[in-house]
């Protein structure tokens, strides 16, 4: 495959952009499908409670992204992203999707895709953070001008936009949760912007194993 | 003179049996939870709040809402903060600003006693432009003798943490009187998404304070009920096409609304007189919500006004068991229910009189009213009451800034006396005051209408709102408001001494006004920038409209002609921090950055990049890659992947070589140009296989370089070809060096030979089990190899390669070796003129290929004339290295300079690079270069300092 290089190979273990700003915050890894992954924080239930109660981000650089140029009909509408699964399709422009899917899943995914398209794996060049709880948009709104109101981005919702005046996307997965993605090489920028934002809202950072599941009932504090 | 509380009334903000103890000036204070300072300092009996700017006259409460200077004070070290609006906290230290060596007794007082003919508008301009070399003294001495408070000395002292929230919401009421309120209520019941500011510490505007508390607090609560979200000491500071950034305290609300209601109301205005600035002149709802919100008992008051809102003001103020002396009614014939109001209070009620002198010394003791001509002097004599407080009312005039800054016009209105905004945009909708709806009833009206012409405009309601509105409209229309209005003198005088100030916080008379005219500043915005009229930090509040009647009275010009300034944010100041942003600079970091970190890198941008310049030894990491084996992160070099059966074409058509020629696995280098022919980047493009092409860029020209190609794509639809930035995904480091492959044959299984991987080659290969894309090229002139992956697996591969025995070096050491190979660097050895002839680049320019290309044109006109300057290579025999920039010169003419220079440790010699006239660019020409006052003498070089053949590059 000609484009090989770009892709995670197994021979070694793939780190996030974030991982060394979250393990100088305490972050406890491990390696799961070849990505080392902040599994907690060291207290999973406060992770959680923050989840629910104020708010939590997590790196979730590993998911899969995969690129996809295509000149068919779009199954779906401009603005809302369609759920997979295992993850997500997300329209960027008219014959450009991302698609974003845990490792574990990508695989079966890809040879769909191949005949839709030009598929080109993104998975390096994007960081992605998800921001869970009730005080998720308070946080965006600490260092993003896109308008995440539900009426304006309802569940689903994908938007491209400048985040922490950085070119990103913003996906809406769940009621209170958002998945953001960024240029890779502002990972550490991005960490801080996040955290500063976070915990000044009475949130912290959480293990993946903390955020609340994409499908499941959002839970009340 | 007066002193201590009112009686307890329902309105008051103040808790009684709350105390709380503060100092002023070290001296121990008490007031009560829901003072604010000036409240409690007056109940205390302090009269005296600041010094003016110039003159350093004493100066005490006037507006009572934190929109004027006179209560200016410095808190807990903070300098500015309004004391009038600032809520008092138990363990204060409040301290005076602008007086030396106290408050009651500053020395700087002598500019007012001896200095006033002395110190006409613009004295400082005439008088201390000569001698030239003594303005850095003047500047010294003016800035320290004039000033609103001192910033802390210690920069830590200075910090604070300021939130950025951004806010978008259907609706934003500016506003929260009576009138905003209404609009922002009506505007959520139809269900819009409303955010209502108010600069005071409770929504309500003059009801609080005029007899209608309850209704405005019962009217707030149902609007939070709806939904409405209520910032409070929050002003609106500005209009940007839609954004209004709202101040509240350390947070600064970036709201962004579909639709915008302008309730501001309107600002009360001072009269001009002799004195006008004396502690105890005060604006009347200055007075009155010291008395209504605070309970605080102002002493006898006199009250002056133009219309019927003084007599309001001294029945309020009656009511609240303030000792009323008489009113002052410039209209000779006033007359309503609100006169036999007076009458039935036993308020005494003098018509045609206004002010024409103030009196007192530390304070007012009294007012002198009388009747006046049309020019404001005296008429017959006038009359002495004895006061402590005087409470003016002249006319109301609009808070108009914000819908001015959105594109409204301000026009006269002869009876209302003041400028009316007129002609809003259609996503501004003016409702209460500012839009001439002053009384509550019409005010509130006004409100539900706007609100609802916002959201009914945004789709919100149902067809039976919409009929609402519109007799809602009619009523508004049909109540239009009756203002009997008298129009105040410029200056009213009894003909002797003392200053009428018409702007307080800069200390501007009407005099000032009048000299500015005369001199020719005969403009409102003229005399604004000589005198500082309306400058200050109220804005010109309290002084536009006072200003523009002196300027209409010695012009002749009426004040609609005379017009008002342009509105500009912001509206309420606000400190330079809150302006800046968080402290977090977007800087782009490789995957490896934490590893260069790690090993004792010194870090610097380059672009937008933070990048390792060296490890601490630039000579011995020269020399490395000279001796050994060197490894270095060029992962920030834009990478593109070019796609599809016509990514070949494209990339014809953009570089002025063939890439559609390459076979796939090999490497071409490529210099792209402008439509001018001029170059604009470079890099090398590798074919991946038939349809896949990877182009990498400079490190700085990545993006331009993606848009340049998007740009291009755009305009020939008809290429089947797509493209991908994969710059942040893909790390790339350079392993160079002569014992590189031995490196590199440590870590890989395939044949890394000069057969297997012969130059400009690009193989794909696993490296430390890691996927790479392997080009053999050789930017820094010895044997190398850029290894490209996946950025999430970079750290691995690079301590994979440098645990094989590869030492680090970092960008400085790589800029040594490329100059010694004549590797240019675009934009430091090019300028915007330079050509691919002009940068000994012809091998890249394809003539004769049968494509046109991005600067074909030019570049067959310029291939026919020799370029205006030519690169060339220099050495400087006495080892000086010059400085990059330095001009190369022939006498005292200029022709040429240098683009790069360093010492070359393995040459040991100074060597760079320069563009000069074509006639130099021969070998062992004598060139000078004038650096810094020195010439240093150079040869030129036109071949490479190092590897001239490229020998090390290829074996």
């Amino acid at each position: 495959m000609s484009l090989g290089f770009l892709s995670i190979s197994a021979g070694a273990t793939a780190r996030s952009p974030l991982l060394d700003a979250a393990l100088g915050g305490g972050a406890r890894s491990e390696v799961r499908d070849g990505w080392e992954v902040v599994s907690s924080f060291g207290d999973p239930t406060a992770e959680r409670s923050a989840c629910i109660e104020s708010v939590g981000f997590a790196d979730l650089s590993h998911l899969t992204k995969l690129e996809l140029q295509h000149d068919g009909a779009r199954p779906f509408a401009a603005g809302e992203a369609l759920r997979l699964p295992g993850g997500w399709r997300c329209p960027v422009r008219p014959r450009l999707d991302l698609l974003l899917a845990e490792p574990s899943a990508a695989a079966a995914l890809r040879p769909g895709l191949e005949a839709e398209g030009r598929v080109c794996d993104l998975t390096g060049s994007l960081g992605a953070l998800a921001i869970a709880g009730p005080l998720a948009r308070e946080v965006f709104a600490r260092f993003c001008a896109l308008d995440l109101r539900e009426g304006s981005m309802p569940v689903r919702g994908f938007r491209p936009g400048s985040v922490a005046r950085t070119p990103g996307y913003v996906l809406h997965e769940r009621p209170e949760r958002f998945l953001v993605l960024f240029g890779a090489a502002y990972g550490q920028y991005f960490w801080e912007v996040v955290a500063d934002a976070v915990e000044r809202l009475g949130g912290r950072p959480v293990g993946t194993d903390s955020l609340p599941a994409i499908d499941e009932e959002p839970a009340r504090a | 003179m007066s002193g201590g509380r009112l009686a307890e009334n329902g309105g008051q903000r103040i808790r009684r049996g709350e105390e709380l103890r503060f100092t002023f000036d070290g001296d121990s204070r008490v007031g009560l939870a829901g003072d604010t300072i000036a409240s409690a300092l007056y109940a205390g009996g302090q009269r005296t709040f600041s010094r003016s700017f110039k003159y350093h006259r004493r100066r005490g409460e006037l507006c009572g809402c934190g929109q004027c200077a006179n209560s200016l004070v410095t808190v807990d070290g903070a300098p500015g903060v309004r004391a009038c609006g600032e809520p008092l906290r138990d363990g204060m230290q409040v301290e005076h600003q602008n007086a030396w060596p106290s408050l009651e007794l500053d020395v700087m007082r002598a500019t007012d006693l001896v200095g006033g003919p002395f110190t006409p508008p613009g004295f400082y301009y005439k008088t201390f432009i000569r001698p030239r070399r003594l303005w850095p003294l003047y500047e010294k001495v003016l800035r320290s003798a004039a000033g609103l408070g001192k910033l802390r000395r210690r920069q830590p002292e200075r910090e604070w943490r300021t939130e950025y929230r951004r806010r978008h919401c259907d609706v934003l009421v500016v506003g929260g009187g009576i009138a905003g309120l209404s609009a922002a209520l009506r505007a959520a019941q139809l269900g819009a998404d409303v955010v209502l500011c108010d600069e005071d510490v409770e929504p309500g505007g003059s009801l609080l304070f005029e007899g209608g508390h309850e209704r405005a607090r019962d009217l707030a609560a149902r609007c939070r009920e709806a939904g409405v979200e209520i910032l409070t000491r929050a002003p609106g500071l500005g209009y940007f096409d839609g954004l209004v950034p709202v101040w509240q305290g350390d947070v600064l609300h970036q709201v962004r609304a579909a639709r915008h209601v302008a309730a501001t109301g309107t600002l009360a205005q001072p009269l001009v007189f002799p004195e006008n600035d004396l502690p105890g002149v005060m604006l009347a709802p200055g007075a009155l919500r010291l008395a209504a919100l605070y309970g605080v008992d102002p002493g006898r008051c006199a009250i002056a006004g133009v219309d019927d809102r003084a007599l309001e003001t001294a029945l309020s103020l009656h009511r609240l068991g303030v000792q009323v002396a008489v009113v002052a009614d410039l209209r000779p014939d006033a007359d309503s229910e609100l006169t036999a109001a007076l009458e039935t209070a036993g308020i005494e009620l003098m018509r045609g009189v206004t002010p024409v002198r103030a009196g007192g010394s530390k304070q007012l003791a009294e007012v002198q009213v009388g009747p006046v001509d049309p020019s404001g002097r005296l008429r017959g004599s006038a009359r002495r009451i004895a006061c402590d407080v005087l409470a003016v009312a002249g006319p109301q005039a609009p808070a108009s800034s914000l819908l001015l800054q959105s594109g409204a016009r301000a026009r006269f209105d002869d009876t209302l006396q003041s400028f009316l905004p007129q002609e809003a945009p259609p996503l501004i909708h003016p409702a209460g005051a500012v839009a001439g709806h002053a009384d509550a009833e019409s005010a509130m009206l006004s409100g539900a209408v706007a609100g609802a012409e916002a959201a009914l405009a945004l789709g919100f309601g149902e067809r039976e709102d919409r009929d609402r509105l519109a007799s809602e409209r009619a009523k508004l229309e049909a109540e239009a408001p009756t203002v009997r209005r008298a129009a105040p003198p410029a200056k009213s005088h009894d003909g002797g001494r003392g200053k009428a100030f018409v702007d307080l916080d800069e200390d501007i008379t009407a005099k000032d006004v009048a000299y500015a005219a005369a001199e020719g500043y005969d403009s409102l915005e003229l005399s604004k920038r000589y005198t500082t009229v309306t400058m200050g930090p109220s804005q010109g509040r309290f002084s536009q409209l006072a200003s523009a009647r002196v300027l209409g009275e010695v012009t002749g010009r009426p004040l609609g002609e005379i017009g008002v300034t342009t509105a500009r944010p912001p509206w309420t100041t606000v400190p330079m921090g809150a302006l800046a942003g968080r402290p977090f600079e977007a800087a782009k970091r490789s995957s490896i950055h934490a590893r260069h970190r790690d090993l004792g890198a010194t870090v610097r941008w380059a672009g937008d990049w933070r990048r390792a310049y060296d490890y601490g030894d630039v000579e011995g990491e020269t020399m490395a890659v000279h001796e050994g084996a060197g490894l270095i992160d060029v992962s920030t070099l834009g990478k593109l992947i070019v796609r599809g059966p016509d990514a070949g074409e494209l990339l014809d058509r953009l570089y002025p070589n063939r890439m559609s020629t390459l076979k796939p696995g090999r490497i071409r280098y490529g210099v792209l140009t402008s439509e001018s022919g001029r170059i604009s980047d470079d890099g090398t493009v590798c074919r991946l296989d038939d349809d896949t092409f990877y182009v990498t860029t400079t490190s700085s020209g990545a993006t331009a370089v993606e848009r340049w190609f998007t740009w291009w794509m755009a305009s020939w639809p008809e290429l089947d070809v797509t493209l991908t930035d994969v710059t942040q995904g893909v790390a790339a480091m350079n392993l160079a060096g002569p014992g590189s492959r031995d490196i590199l044959a440590k870590l890989t299984d395939a044949d890394v030979s000069n057969e297997g991987i012969a130059y400009l080659d690009g193989p794909q290969l696993a490296i430390a089990g890691i996927d790479c894309l392997v080009l053999r090229i050789g930017f820094v002139g010895e044997l190398g190899y850029e290894l490209h992956c996946a950025a999430p697996q970079a750290r691995g591969l690079w301590d994979a390669v440098a645990d094989s025995g590869a030492r680090p070096f970092g960008l400085e050491p790589q800029r040594i070796l490329r100059l010694q190979k004549m590797h240019i660097l675009v934009g430091q050895d090019t300028d915007s003129e330079t050509t691919p002839y002009g940068a000994n680049l012809d091998f890249a320019v394809k003539l004769d290929k049968e494509q046109d290309f991005i600067g074909r044109w030019a570049l067959e006109h310029y291939e026919e004339r020799p370029p205006a300057q030519k690169l060339v290579g220099f050495t400087c025999p006495g080892g000086e290295v010059p400085t990059e920039g330095a001009a190369i010169v022939e006498g005292d003419r200029v022709v040429g300079q240098v683009t790069s220079s360093r010492r070359a440790p393995k040459l040991e010699s100074s060597i760079g690079l320069a563009l000069v006239e074509p006639r130099l660019a021969e070998d062992g020409a004598s060139i000078s270069i004038s650096d810094d006052g020195r010439r240093i003498a150079a040869a030129v070089q036109t071949r490479p300092f190092y590897d001239p053949d490229g020998e090390l590059l290829r074996s």
